[in-house]
């Protein structure tokens, strides 16, 4: 079967490089599946979770945020937070949680609230894939 | 004899200064290579921003994104200048700050940016107007640290509508060498790469969303760049300043231990004299 190159590349290292059969990114505007042969294709990263399968195992990854392009079955993603499952700290999570939610509840200023937004949504992805 | 002391008491106090320079220079190289690690893996990061913004570049020649477009001559610039946060590291600082002057004295409108309380501290007394400065930022070097300058840079030009703000840094040769660098950082100028992506690519959302993105990443991770450089050729510097220091101390140490020996040669000489003429003298 044909194999998908992907590096994850942050600013201070290179976070994962590797061949896989099949990749599941959180794009802006939905997640969306990589195969061989897959379009050019540019987009903005969102919070969500990352999967890069072979045929053993599935890798999963906490992903915030970032630019992924595809071309030449090659998947290059640039972002500045990413965590594998054991990096992920619950508590920190649960809390920030909780905090965002109490902040999104008090209608104040704009700004203060997308940040509540995105933070909730980060916490959300850190919950969701340590408790799968 | 007074003199003798005294040669003595040089001799101990610049044993203890040749310490220090020789301590100062295990640092700076120690600094100097964690920073040459951080600039490599900085590397992939920085090509990858570039190569995509380049792509983009060249696909469209029309109508570009403030970021990217260098064809509006405005009159509002800005110059960032990156020097040290502290001194004992040769000519570096001065360096910088001679070329900056120099910069200056051809383009008086400039508004200038500090980062590195030297550059600050010079340019507040001789120049006057520091339009933003930053200090003690290469203690702990964090990728954070450089979101925060580039986010202030990156609203210099989108919302205060300056034309080209440079930036002007040491680039980092080698230990031994460091080059005074004058590096155009917005708008954009996505420097030649090897890769050539001629692909059209489908851009979601769409391609301005991507370019302001893409730009505000760039300017974060220049701006590492350049700190991490600055601060590697800084430490290049002080390693080489502080190695002839020491060398200079030895040196020293060296001279004033032949000098302290001659002294005292001459004293026991002289006292020996003494004693002789003196016996003589009640012999006689």
């Amino acid at each position: 079967m044909n194999k998908i190159t992907i590096e994850v590349i942050q600013p201070t290292k290179t976070k994962i490089s590797g061949k896989y059969d099949h990749i599941i990114i959180p794009g802006i505007d939905g997640d969306f599946g990589v195969d061989w042969d897959h379009t050019p294709f540019i987009t903005k990263i969102r919070p969500g979770i990352l999967r890069l399968y072979t045929e053993k195992k599935i890798e999963e990854y906490a992903i915030h945020d970032g630019f992924v392009s595809v071309e030449n079955n090659k998947v290059k993603i640039v972002c500045e937070i990413i965590e594998d499952i054991p990096e992920i700290d619950l508590k920190r999570a649960t809390s920030s949680k909780e905090r965002a939610e109490k902040r999104l509840k008090s209608t104040s200023e704009d700004l203060d609230f997308r940040r509540a937004e995105i933070a909730l949504k980060k916490a959300l992805v850190r919950i969701s894939l340590k408790e799968e | 004899m007074a003199h003798i002391r005294d040669i003595k008491k040089r001799i101990e106090s610049i044993k203890s200064t040749k310490q220090i320079t020789n301590a100062m220079k295990m640092v700076a190289a120690a600094k100097l290579r964690k920073a040459q690690n951080r600039i490599l893996k900085a590397r992939p990061y920085a090509d990858y921003i570039n190569d995509m913004l380049r792509a983009i570049k060249i696909k469209n020649t029309r109508s570009l994104h403030p970021l990217l477009d260098d064809s509006t001559e405005g009159n509002k610039r800005a110059l960032i200048v990156v020097t040290a946060d502290r001194g004992l590291c040769g000519s570096f600082n001065s360096n910088i700050i001679r070329t900056a002057d120099e910069y200056l004295k051809k383009n008086p409108k400039v508004d200038l940016i500090c980062i590195g309380k030297k550059g600050n501290d010079y340019f507040k007394k001789h120049f006057g107007k520091v339009l933003q400065s930053y200090i003690d930022l290469f203690n702990e070097m964090d990728f954070s640290v450089s979101i925060d300058v580039a986010s202030h840079i990156l609203n210099l030009l989108l919302i205060e509508n300056y034309s080209k703000i440079e930036v002007l840094y040491n680039e980092f040769k080698s230990a031994i060498q460091q080059n005074i660098i004058v590096k155009q950082l917005l708008p954009i100028v996505p420097s030649e790469s090897k890769e050539v992506t001629t692909l059209d690519f489908i851009y979601e959302p769409d391609e301005k969303t991507i370019i302001e993105e893409l730009g505000r990443k760039y300017v974060n991770v220049e701006i590492w760049r350049i700190m991490l450089e600055s601060s590697a050729a800084e430490q290049g510097a002080r390693m080489t300043a502080m190695d002839s220091a020491t060398d200079n101390a030895a040196e020293l140490i060296e001279q004033l231990t032949l000098k302290y020996n001659r002294v005292r040669q001459a004293g026991i000489t002289k006292e020996i004299i003494e004693i002789a003429s003196g016996a003589e003298a009640i012999n006689n």
